[in-house]
């Protein structure tokens, strides 16, 4: 095809014009007037609201809900539908609770079980980290394990026990080969899913600004998977916790600590109905608890950073 | 003003910016292959403002991308003689967990300069680009022509950056990057561009599919065929306003139809 250049004028020497004349100047001033009048209708408006306001609204339905749950506990007890072996007065499993409190123990306990859960959820961090992002950006590795990890989050980790008490005895390796079984595949697989939604845009502007290899990690990459990363991380402590749990009801013996599993398998040995529903309870305050401190303000943080909504 | 018109036509002297010699660019291999781009001969003069212009499946970003090593030729010859071009895309393309002074800063920083360097600079740049007193936004809280402008400012922070660490002008290259935008916005932006094209005088590639767009800011208006691409012809726009070139838009616009039409048997 060939080229008909149309030469009509070279050069441009519109520059002095163009910023001088008193036309070109009413032009330049419309113009940043019309970019002020757009800006401001544009820019998306955000409303803040009291922060009393905010906590009567997420604080007070919870606190509600909880309420009429004890008084509907209470009449059930009250109306005596049940024995009462099977279903203690809510006041029954709060002196339960507080015998534990009087003497001490439930400190020991908590600490027991709740530092088992760090330590491993700390280690799944450590394993997890390097083996989602091995799997996201290997292809072979990918096609190789990626499915197996995806497959592991359905299987229960309460299957594990079983065979780690074969393996390790009823030793603290036990309980914690449980807990990474459970954690590790939520937590590679959330990075991998964080990688994974990461816009192709972003890599390339990090490379068309220069960003190569570890500092395109560190830049782009990183930080662009940080909020399906921290979802895998909340799911995969709630996963450690739950696991946990299994492996101590599952595996007593003198060598493991008393935790909280064991203190409500104990109380199901002694039939004591009311250790049983004051260790559900704790159980589940601590899984909620560190949910609400640690996990939530993270990713709100992240997420807001970012413009996202938190959807729970 | 004078010195920076002086800086300006210094800019615009000297080795070509860009030269392009029969370069090719095929995907894929065998009967499946796909030849996007053919046989492409341009050159742009530093400091130049040229349009690429072309109906879609033309190979246009294909070629961006060839020019800003994203990707590499199949055949030809492929020069750049400025520092390494930055890149504006079709969408703001911002980091949404940055500030929009610190995406600039990011621009800044990949090419080497210092914290304090850094923020005069970037705040200089949110101020050409009329976002004084916006920096601390997030990208989430500006609205679309603001992230287009941040996203202006940042390409112009890697341009010139990229330019003063390798010691020669910088060029810039941009996809469709107003074509998202409403057309009040665009029409606003267009003005803009050319104000801090005129400011500094950098090398500027421009693909569009816009005719009226590509007359109003480009120097020179180079035509592309569609499928696979290749440069049809070339224009030059004169001086003055819009009024001046009905007929050179029509005669463009004509020349363009007739490429489009030509795919319809």
């Amino acid at each position: 095809m060939p080229h008909e250049p149309t030469p009509l004028h070279t050069g441009r020497g519109t520059d002095e014009n163009l910023l001088t004349s008193p036309a070109a100047t009413a032009v330049l001033e419309d113009a940043a007037a019309a970019v002020a009048g757009l800006d401001a209708l544009d820019t998306p408006t955000t409303t803040t609201r009291p922060w009393w306001k905010r906590a009567v609204s997420t604080g007070l339905p919870p606190l509600v809900a909880l309420v009429v749950f004890l008084l509907a506990w209470q009449l059930v007890w009250a109306s005596a539908i049940t024995a009462e072996y099977k279903l203690p007065a809510p006041i029954d499993v709060w002196h339960a609770f507080a015998k534990t409190v009087a003497d001490g123990s439930v400190w020991s306990i908590l600490w027991t079980s709740v530092s088992r859960a760090f330590i491993g959820f700390a280690v799944a961090l450590v394993i997890a980290t390097p083996l989602g992002l091995l799997v996201a950006k290997v292809r072979v590795v990918r096609a190789a394990i990626g499915p197996l990890l995806s497959g592991l989050q359905s299987l229960p980790s309460v299957a594990w026990v079983p065979a780690a008490v074969l393996w390790f005895g009823l030793t603290d390796a036990t309980i914690y080969f449980v807990v990474l079984a459970g954690s590790i595949p939520s937590i590679a697989n959330g990075l991998v899913a964080g990688i994974d939604q990461i816009p192709p845009i972003l890599p390339r502007v990090g490379q068309v600004l220069g960003a190569r290899g570890l500092s395109a990690a560190r830049h782009i990459l990183l930080p662009a998977a940080l909020p399906g990363y921290l979802a895998g991380c909340k799911q995969g402590w709630a996963f450690s916790w739950r696991s946990l749990m299994a492996a101590e009801i599952i595996a007593a013996g003198p060598l493991l600590g008393f935790g909280l599993g064991a203190f409500l398998k104990e109380g199901s040995d002694f039939n004591d109905m009311p250790s049983v529903i004051a260790a559900i309870f704790l159980i589940l305050i601590v899984g909620i608890g560190i949910e609400l401190l640690v996990f939530r303000p993270v990713e709100r943080r992240v997420l807001r950073a970012r413009g996202l909504a938190l959807t729970t | 003003m004078t010195s920076t018109i002086e800086r300006t036509d210094a800019n615009r002297t000297g080795a070509p910016a860009l030269t392009l010699r029969g370069v090719g660019k095929t995907f894929g291999a065998g009967s499946g292959a796909v030849t996007a781009l053919r046989n492409i001969d341009l050159q742009v003069q530093p400091g130049e403002f040229v349009c690429l212009l072309g109906a879609s499946g033309c190979g246009k970003s294909t070629l961006l991308n060839l020019v800003a090593d994203l990707d590499a030729p199949t055949v030809g010859e492929l020069q750049v003689g400025t520092a390494r071009p930055s890149f504006m895309f079709q969408e703001a393309a911002l980091l949404p967990w940055l500030t929009a002074r610190r995406n600039i800063e990011l621009a800044l920083q990949l090419a080497g300069q210092g914290r304090r360097e850094r923020r005069i600079r970037a705040d200089e740049l949110l101020a050409l680009v009329r976002l004084e007193g916006q920096g601390d936004k997030r990208p989430h809280e500006l609205s679309g022509g603001m992230r287009q402008r941040v996203s202006l400012a940042r390409a112009l922070a890697a341009t010139t950056a990229v330019g003063e660490a390798e010691g020669r002008p910088g060029m810039l290259l941009m996809d469709e990057p107003f074509a998202a935008l409403d057309a009040i916005t665009r029409d606003v932006l267009q003005t803009e561009l050319l104000r801090v094209w005129q400011a500094t005088g950098t090398t500027i590639l421009f693909v569009t599919h816009d005719v009226r767009e590509a007359i109003r800011l480009a120097q020179r208006v180079v035509l592309l065929s569609s499928r696979p691409g290749t440069v049809v012809r070339e224009w030059r726009v004169g001086d003055g306003p819009m009024e001046l070139h009905t007929d050179l838009h029509t005669e463009i616009t004509g020349r363009l139809r007739q490429v489009i039409t030509s795919h319809a048997a």
